[in-house]
Order: structure tokens, then sequence, then C-alpha cells
């Protein structure tokens, strides 16, 4: 940096040499020997919704590296950046990468100039060393439309100038929708003003908020996709356990009490580690996704077995009694008559249950599954501010409140059931308790 | 009962209400208490807490920062010490998440500065400022020693691939590196860098990208299975970051590195900690 700023100094001197040096290549023949060959010309990703996209009218970099033979003597590099790409030359960065393994890496001094869109390196030195030369152009804005960007770049070798071939293009994705609002909204007094506290920049800024919603909704597709078919899988394998709890054989008694006490003694966020980086290194290879729904299912298995199991023990004894006394087995007087009742008392606490595995699906963003969370916490590492946290609160409320809302009314129609079979002086005394 | 409720949400009503604007109001400034000033009388300096400086870390990155026993270990957590002994501070490390550091710097109120390996970028120095760099690191990507499908010699263009899942931590420069030159790639990102170590061995991706230090260091004490396959001198330079609104604080661990750099102790610190 201090190089950089050293040389802007030195540059206004130095125009009129490197105008006079110029002039001097233009003319000269060019020289047999040369080999400067591209190596790559990329651009800096700078989206939010896709880590390797790059889009318009959004700050990027160019980064172009060539290699060099020893001996070359490369006195003047140009980029040519085509029409509607802006760039900077603050933060320009000039390398040289020598070395078998191009690891060493020295800085070279030079003298820019910027012609328009040319952009012209004039090294103090002329290169000499094998290795690979690398620009890196930053404060770069590709245009808004995107499209396929074709950098071109010449250089001058010993007094001849030679046009840098196949330098490939950088494909740049026009702006999005959302992109776009979020500049507009950059630009309008109100949210500038906002912005200035910095409570509200950092819970609340509008720019981001419109940037990250796209993004975050990505995750919350994938939560949604999790919780919902975790949740319902779930529900055999938690009545599976529920029987083998409250079966006569001490052997399926005992398994099914020892896995129901270890996952609920254990925190999920060790189970979904053990899942994650323990199967695989027993040979059980798992994709993220059907491995972080088999981890939420076999999770909410166990508390919604508990769950099955006092609803079952619930229904009134008589119940069963009388299913079997009118010619039911044990089986038929489970399904048909105690089941329904034990499902239509649970429902409430299913609801719970489904509220809090969705909100542990934010977990799986240790193991690399992209859900909510992780997206937003994307977000919140390029940029430096809360807000998408917000965004992905707000996803999670969408969910959860109404909800807790159902759950409440089930729980009062429930209540309300039960106070019409009580006793006149027992229905009387009901609402009072109910208001305090 | 009901007129008990109604208190009570009154009364949080107003906390909330009053822990807002007292946020909103104390945004606008920096925070006056807790003051500290040097030997040096370089200016006045402020810390969360008076007498201590509190520095942000990720101890997830050896041998730059490193969990062992308990105890911060690491290049970084030496260095820390070694300037809060400097600045005549306690020192101590709070333990957040990599992409959350620049963001809880910027926040204020959970640390001081940020130590934990920072890459100095265009991008970060819109958030935060940095201190003088104290080490210089490249990128490095290592694979399973059993995959033949990315060697040495086609690593540039094998891992360019669509079918290729690429570990990062999410926030890191290695995530960007990974974005830039291997756009094809699917990138998996982990919170904590140990992880995506984790996540090749268990099969989870294909290859890791980071720094080559902790690359290194990483497959020479608990991953010998894994090796390196592509390496780009990418020159980042490590610095601490401060809050912009600490100028003063900034000013003091400038100080501080250049007393350490110019007696040998960064020298010392880094040879011992670089195996």
């Amino acid at each position: 940096m201090n190089s950089i700023h050293h040389h802007l100094a030195r540059a206004l001197a130095l125009v009129a040499l490197v105008a006079a040096g110029s002039i001097a290549c233009l003319g000269a023949l060019p020289a047999p020997a040369c080999a400067m060959e591209t190596v790559r010309c990329t651009g800096r990703p700078n989206a939010e919704d896709d880590k390797s996209a790059i889009q318009g009218a959004t700050e990027s970099r160019i980064t172009l590296e060539t290699s060099l033979d020893a001996g070359e003597g490369v006195e003047q590099l140009t980029l040519h950046i085509p029409e509607g790409t802006s760039f900077s030359t603050d933060d320009l960065a000039v390398t040289m990468l020598t070395g078998d393994d191009l690891m060493t890496r020295e800085e070279v001094s030079y003298t820019e100039t910027v012609d328009g869109q040319d952009l012209v390196l004039d090294f103090d030195k002329p290169l000499n060393d094998a290795g690979h030369l690398s620009v890196m152009v930053y404060g770069v804005y590709f245009p808004q439309a995107g499209g396929d960007i074709q950098v071109a770049a010449s250089y001058v070798a010993n007094g001849a100038e030679h046009t840098l071939e196949n330098i490939p293009t950088i494909p740049v994705v026009g702006i999005s929708g959302t992109e776009a609002l979020s500049q507009w909204l950059e630009q309008q007094p109100w949210v500038q003003s906002w912005n200035e506290n910095r409570f509200l920049r950092l819970f609340f800024d509008p720019t981001i908020m419109v940037t990250s919603f796209p993004v975050v909704l990505n995750g919350f597709f994938m939560s949604i996709a999790v919780v919902a078919l975790a949740f319902p899988l779930g529900i055999p394998v938690a009545l599976l356990l529920a029987f083998m709890r409250m079966s006569k054989f001490v052997l399926w008694r005992g398994i099914a009490t020892t896995y129901v006490n270890i996952v609920r003694g254990t925190p999920l966020f060790l189970q979904i580690y053990i899942a994650f980086f323990g199967l695989p290194l027993a040979g059980i290879n798992v994709p993220n996704f059907p491995l972080g729904v088999i981890v939420m299912m076999l999770n909410s298995g166990a508390y919604m077995c508990e769950i099955f199991r006092a609803g079952i023990l619930a229904v009134s004894k008589g119940q069963t009694e009388a299913a079997r006394s009118l010619g039911m087995s044990g089986a038929q007087a489970m399904f048909y008559v105690v089941l329904p009742q034990m499902f239509r008392m649970v429902i409430p606490n299913l609801t719970n249950e489904f509220i809090t595995l969705y909100k542990d699906t934010s977990l799986l963003a240790a193991v690399g599954v992209m859900e909510l969370v992780m997206y937003a916490r994307t977000i919140v590492a390029s940029t430096g501010s809360i807000t998408p946290y917000i965004v992905a609160a707000v996803f999670y409320l969408v969910i959860t409140l109404p909800l807790s809302k159902i759950t409440r009314h089930l729980e009062e129609r429930a209540l309300g059931h039960r106070t019409r079979r009580r006793t006149p002086a027992a229905a009387s005394a009901a609402p009072t308790s109910k208001e305090a | 009962m009901k007129n008990w409720k109604m208190t009570k949400l009154a009364s949080i009503a107003t906390l909330a209400l009053a822990a807002t604007l007292g946020l909103a109001a104390c945004g606008g400034a920096p925070a006056t208490e807790g003051s500290a000033s040097t030997d040096e009388g370089s200016g006045e300096f402020t810390t969360l807490t008076e007498g201590t400086i509190a520095f942000a870390t990720s101890p997830d990155y050896p041998p730059f920062e490193n969990l062992v026993d308990g105890e911060y270990v690491g290049l970084d957590m030496d260095l820390g010490r070694a300037i809060a002994e400097e600045l005549g501070l306690e020192c101590e490390y709070v333990n957040i998440d990599f992409d959350g550091i620049v963001p809880a710097i910027v926040a204020g109120g959970q640390a001081d500065a940020g130590l934990s390996g920072i890459s100095i970028t265009p991008d970060r120095e819109d958030q935060v400022d940095f201190s003088t760099p104290y080490y210089v690191d490249n990128q490095a990507v290592a694979v399973m020693n059993d995959n033949t499908a990315i060697t040495e010699d086609n690593a540039t263009e094998a891992l360019n691939q669509e079918t290729v899942r690429i570990a990062v931590q999410s926030g890191s420069t290695g995530e960007e590196h990974a974005a830039e030159y291997f756009p094809n790639a699917e990138l998996v990102s982990f919170p904590n860098f140990t992880d995506c170590f984790a996540a090749v061995q268990a099969g989870q991706a294909d290859a890791v990208c980071g720094n080559i230090a902790v690359v290194e260091q990483m497959l020479a004490e608990a991953y010998d299975n894994e090796h390196v396959v592509y390496t780009s001198a990418t020159g980042e330079e490590y610095a601490i970051a401060v809050s912009k609104d600490n100028p003063e604080l900034l000013a003091a661990i400038n100080e501080a590195i250049e007393t350490l750099d110019e007696n040998g102790t960064l020298d010392e610190l880094i040879s011992a900690n670089m195996g």
C-alpha cells in the first residue's frame, strides 16, 4: 500500500518519460523470442446467493496471471479493460511469483498510468526472472447487464510490443432484482440517515435486508424440507419405540428405554457431529441432506416416543376393556380404539415437537448443510451486519408463531371438551381457574 | 392477578424500549468507560474492561490458535499475550467462530480486537481497521492420499470440476480463493476449519482449501493420510482487526507490534510456533 502511494507521487514526474517510451516501443520490430502466456484471468465472485458467481454493478477484482520465461525483459504491460467496466488503481497489486513451485513472492516496482480503459504498468526494472506475473485490479465494477468480459493485454519486451494471447473471458451475470433494489436503496436519503444510527445499521440495514431475503429464502426451503421429511418419518419410529417400551418382554423394553434415554440425554448437536463425522469413518457414506433428515428423525423419534407413551397411558383403561369385551383382539383395540383417542390428545404436544425440531435444524449449519442459519451466516461474514440473522429470525417466526397459536387453540379446545363432561359444580369452577 | 400481569408487561416494554434507545444512543460514539493509558503516553485508548484487552479468536487454526487442554496456544495467542504485556494489560481470549469475528468487532461489546489469523482484504478493511501485519501466508488445497483423480500435476483443472466438493471455512480467504479459482466446484462451508479436514476424511468433501501453514500443521499433526496438491502464493498478510471507532487502541497495538518486531520477540514467537 505504501509503495503504491509512493509510486503515485512518482508517476507524475515520470509521465513524460513513459509517453516517450511507449512511442519508441511502438516503432520497434517484434523480438523473435516472446513467450509471455496467459495463466488465468478471473474476476472475484461477489454475489451473495452463489458463492462462485460474479455479478455486474457490484465491487469485484480482476486477477490476470501470466507466465514469463527467464530473460524476457518485460518493460511494460497494458491491460485493456472493456468499455462499461470501471476499475480503480487503489490497492493495485503487482507481484512476481518465482521459484520451482511459484511460492516465492516478489513485489514488483512499477509506475501505473490510466488512459481511458487502458491500465499501463511501466516496470522500473525489466522483468527477467522466470515465473508468473500476477496483476490484481481492485474496485472493478462490471456492467450491470453482465455478459462475458474480455480483458485484453499487450506488453513490451526488449523494446518490442506483443499482444497477450488466449485470455479467457470472465463470465459476469446480470445483477439480480434485489441487488438492484438494494443499490437503489443505498442512494436514498432516508436509508442513509437510517444507517447512520449504528444500532439500526447493524440490525436492520434495509439494503442488506433486501439482498439477504432471497438468499436466506433458499435456506428456509432447506430447513422446511428437512423437517417436513424428518417429522412424519419420526412418527412410526416413535410409535414403534412406544410399543417396545410398553412391551411385556424385557429385551424390547430394555432396547427402547436405552435408546430413548441416550437420545434424550445427549445434545442433538453432539448427535449431529457423531453422525456426520463418525458414520463415514465407519464406512457408511450418506450424502448431507438425507443424513441430516435421518439424524433429525431419529432424535425426534425418541422425544415423540415419550409423548405417545404418555398419550396411550392416558387413554382410560375402560376403553380397552370395553373394546375387548366387544370381541376385539388386543391389537384391534389398540389400533381402532386407543390410538385414535391418543392422537387427538397429543396433537398439541406433537405441534410443539414440530416447532422444536424446525428450530433445531439450525444445528445442521455446523456440519455444512446449507440451511437457514448457514445462509444468513455467510452474508453476516461478508457484510459485517447482523441484519441477515434478523431476516433468518423472521423466517423461523413465520412458521413457529402460527403453529404456537394453533397449539394454544387446540389446547383450549381440549380443555373445553373436558369441562363439558364435568359435573355442573366442576364446570362452573373451570372458567375462574382459566382466568387466573 | 391481571393487574400484576399488566404492570409486568408494561415494565418489560419500558425496559425493552430503554434498552433499544440506550443501544441506539451509544451507537454513535465510541464507548467511554474503562480507559487505560499507555506508559509511553502515546494517547489514551479504551478497552471494554479496564486493565484487560479482550481478543476475539476462533481456536481451530493451529499453529496460529488452538485449544490444548483448555489453554489457548499458537502464534497468535503468544503474540496477543506479548502485546498485552507491552500495553500493561491483562490478556483475555473470547472464543468466537471465525466468520463472526469481524462482525463482532464492528458491533463492539464482545472483544476489543480480532486476533485469529485474519488476512487483510479490501472487503474487511471496509469494516474494520487492521494493524501492521505480523505474518504472511498463502493458500493450499489438500486431498486424501488415496485420491487418484486429483494430483499435484492436474490440481488446477481437476479441482475445477462440478463433481468436486471443496470444504472451506465460512468467511475465510480460503473460501474466496476456492470460489474464484475453482468456480465449477461445489463449496461446502464449515464454521470450524478443523471440521473441513474431518469432512474430507469422512468423504463429505473431496478437498480442503485454506491457509498453507494451517493445512500443513493439520496434516502433520492429525491427518497424515491427506496431502497437499495445490499451493498458491497469495501472500496474504495476517493482522489484528480493531474497530474503526477505536483508532487509539490500533495505534497502541501497532506500537506494541513494532517493539516486538524490533526486539526480535516476533521472530522468536514465529519460529517457536512454526515447527
